[in-house]
């Protein structure tokens, strides 16, 4: 099988900084693959069989080559870097067309993995954005992905239970975080990680119009934001704890009635 | 190539130097780049681009025994080994570990443990608990294995111990860091103990409890079973009654806290009550418990005797300022370092074997 994953860098807790047009500082930022998206590539390492192939893809920074070489360790055949200044500030809609864009110039893939959403942006929008763009069916929000016939059966938990929906390929799908671990990286693939290189690519080298691309080809702006402290909530406090446990108890036994 | 991670961990310290007094190898190489924190610096400085990584800085990260002495006492919550396992694994990748490491590497990959010969076995069936020995015993401290299982037979536990026992990874770890290789290790091992379906199982060696318990679910190499540390399973034989107390040898002994239950684990009262029980009057060291200082371990005495010897003989000297005349350990790697070198007139003690 060969399996395409698009994983994004996202700042850690504690390094997030936004500049003037509301926009986060990526550059000065300590980074981490965003969680979610880990499991999709262990799900993709662990489901591309003996023949497949794994490409990770990816929109960001050029310091990224060195996270993306760590992930051949991990197991993966390619990596896929957009790296222009043009791509910064992208909103869903662009980040969308322009991984569009990469997967027609290296595809054809069986499967496209996601995470379900970046803990920055918390939209959850770009996997099924970038189905809807390459006419391919979608699956959100899965836990577990088992071949069956010529497609997939996926297993997707909601509110009332899980979902067990079949999927003919190629397809994308976004994993839930902490639903595959994602393997370590063994000596024998560090050592074949050093013959490899990320592949950079440019707008020119996708083809794409700046115009389309980061800010100016985003539908969306964000035009304020704003930091809610949420306050304390009311209620009796203290310190004590044998004065508190019976406290909440006697809560809990007034809200069971 | 280290991770985000871990070059946090290097870069965090805040020059504060209490480490500096505390590293055992630091304390008798008295090599400043032997400090926790100089290991953090030069990898700092690799990141940055003013070192370059080399055979000598990969022979630095092996200067350290993984005690966790320093992630115990830093102030910052700074982890030394977090990254020092990390450069590790960059060393073995790139051919720049040291050739006594490497020597082991290719015992493991011919034998499947450290030694390089083939390892003894104590297999035998039971429906109690399943006992895991570990390549250390097995290989260099049998006695200690056959003690332990000897004494659980007195207590009326049926102990099973496996057929070709595989390895933990706890040494493969500590050469090469947590890496995929590790990871399979600890699921066959993970798969044989979960094949016996029985419901505890009995660890001799706390460094292998300890990967067992703190990684193997990450790894998804879960044991069902509970795993528990010969000495906290022998301690509650104890109180149970099932194993009965020795009577007073009228001789000291100081208990050894090994690194795992010191930092691991902060188990400290079951070896002291199986010391009691094996008749010993107890004094303390002055480090001891958390701040035990380490006597080496088996895999850093196999690729760095000199160095061990050094560390062993400072854990001796903490027991000549006591009046004990024996240092009482139930870890097999402690009694392998603490035996290299017993100064006259005093013992170790296995403390399996005191109880029998
Ligand atoms: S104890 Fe921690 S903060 Fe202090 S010097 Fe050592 S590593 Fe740095
Ligand atoms: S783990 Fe132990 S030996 Fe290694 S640097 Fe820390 S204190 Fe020193």
């Amino acid at each position: 099988m060969n399996v395409l994953v698009c994983v994004k860098a996202v700042p850690s807790t504690g390094s997030v900084q936004v500049d003037g047009a509301f926009r986060l500082q990526r550059d000065g930022a300590k980074l981490e693959w965003n969680v979610s998206d880990l499991s999709a590539l262990e799900a993709a390492l662990s489901l591309k069989g003996p023949e497949g192939r794994v490409t990770v893809l990816t929109m960001g920074p050029k310091k990224l080559e060195e996270p993306l070489r760590e992930l051949f360790a991990r197991g993966v055949d390619e990596a896929l870097l957009l790296t222009d200044p043009a791509f910064a500030g992208a909103d869903t809609f662009a980040t969308a067309n322009a991984l569009e864009t990469a997967v027609k110039n290296h595809g054809p893939f069986d499967l496209i993995l996601c995470g379900r959403r970046a803990i920055d942006g918390e939209t959850g929008q770009v996997p099924s954005m970038l189905a809807a763009a390459l006419a391919l069916p979608c699956i959100t929000g899965a836990e577990r992905i088992t071949p069956e016939g010529s497609g997939l059966l996926v297993r997707r938990p909601v509110e009332e239970g899980v979902q067990m929906l079949f999927v003919p390929m190629p397809a994308v799908i976004s994993l839930c975080e902490y639903t595959y671990s994602l393997r370590l990286p063994g000596i024998m693939g560090l050592r074949r990680a050093k013959g490899k290189a990320v592949t950079l690519l440019s707008p020119a080298e996708l083809g794409i119009d700046k115009e389309n691309l980061g800010l100016s080809g985003s539908l969306t702006r964000v035009i304020q934001m704003d930091s809610k402290f949420p306050g304390l909530r009311k209620g009796p406090k203290t310190d004590s704890l044998s004065q508190g446990i019976p406290a909440i108890l006697s809560v809990i036994k007034e809200a069971k009635g | 190539m280290i991770s985000q991670n871990a070059l946090h961990h290097a870069e965090k310290c805040r020059f504060c130097f209490m480490c500096r007094h505390l590293c055992p190898i630091q304390l008798q190489t008295g090599k400043e780049i032997n400090t926790p924190r100089a290991k953090g610096l030069i990898l700092s400085m690799e990141n940055k681009g003013t070192a370059k990584f080399d055979r000598d800085m990969a022979q630095t990260m092996y200067e350290c025994l993984i005690c966790d002495a320093c992630v115990n006492d830093c102030a910052t919550g700074y982890q030394p080994p977090l990254f020092i396992r990390e450069a590790r694994t960059e060393a073995v990748a790139n051919d720049l570990a040291p050739e006594s490491v490497m020597k082991l590497l290719e015992n493991v990959e011919a034998t499947g443990n450290i030694y390089g010969a083939e390892k003894p076995s104590f297999a035998r069936e039971g429906k109690d608990v399943l006992v895991y020995v570990g390549e250390v015993a097995a290989c260099k401290v049998p006695k200690m294995a056959e003690s332990l299982l000897k004494l659980l037979e007195q207590a009326g536990v049926s102990a099973k111990v496996l057929e070709n026992e595989p390895g933990s990874g706890a040494m493969l770890a500590d050469l090469m860091g947590y890496v995929d290789e590790v990871a399979q290790e600890a699921k066959t091992l993970a798969n044989a103990i979960n094949a016996t379906g029985l419901k505890t199982v009995v660890v001799l060696d706390s460094y292998d409890a300890e990967i067992m318990k703190q990684r193997y679910a990450a790894w998804g190499a879960e044991i069902h079973a509970q795993v528990v540390t010969a000495t906290q399973y022998v301690s509650d034989l104890l109180k149970a009654g099932k194993i009965a107390p020795k009577a007073s040898l009228a001789k000291k002994g100081a208990c050894h806290d090994d690194d795992r239950l010191a930092r691991t684990f902060y188990e400290f009262e079951p070896i002291r009550e199986m010391a009691k029980a094996a008749g010993f009057e107890l004094v303390e060291m002055f480090n001891k418990e958390r701040l035990a200082k380490s006597c080496g371990s088996a895999v850093t005495l196999a690729y760095m005797p000199n160095i061990v010897l050094k560390v062993a003989s400072g854990r001796w000297s903490d027991l000549l300022r006591t009046e004990a005349q024996a240092i009482l350990t139930a870890n097999p790697q402690s009694y392998l370092c603490l035996t290299q070198n017993v100064p006259e007139g005093k013992e170790v003690v296995d403390l399996y074997s005191a109880l029998i």
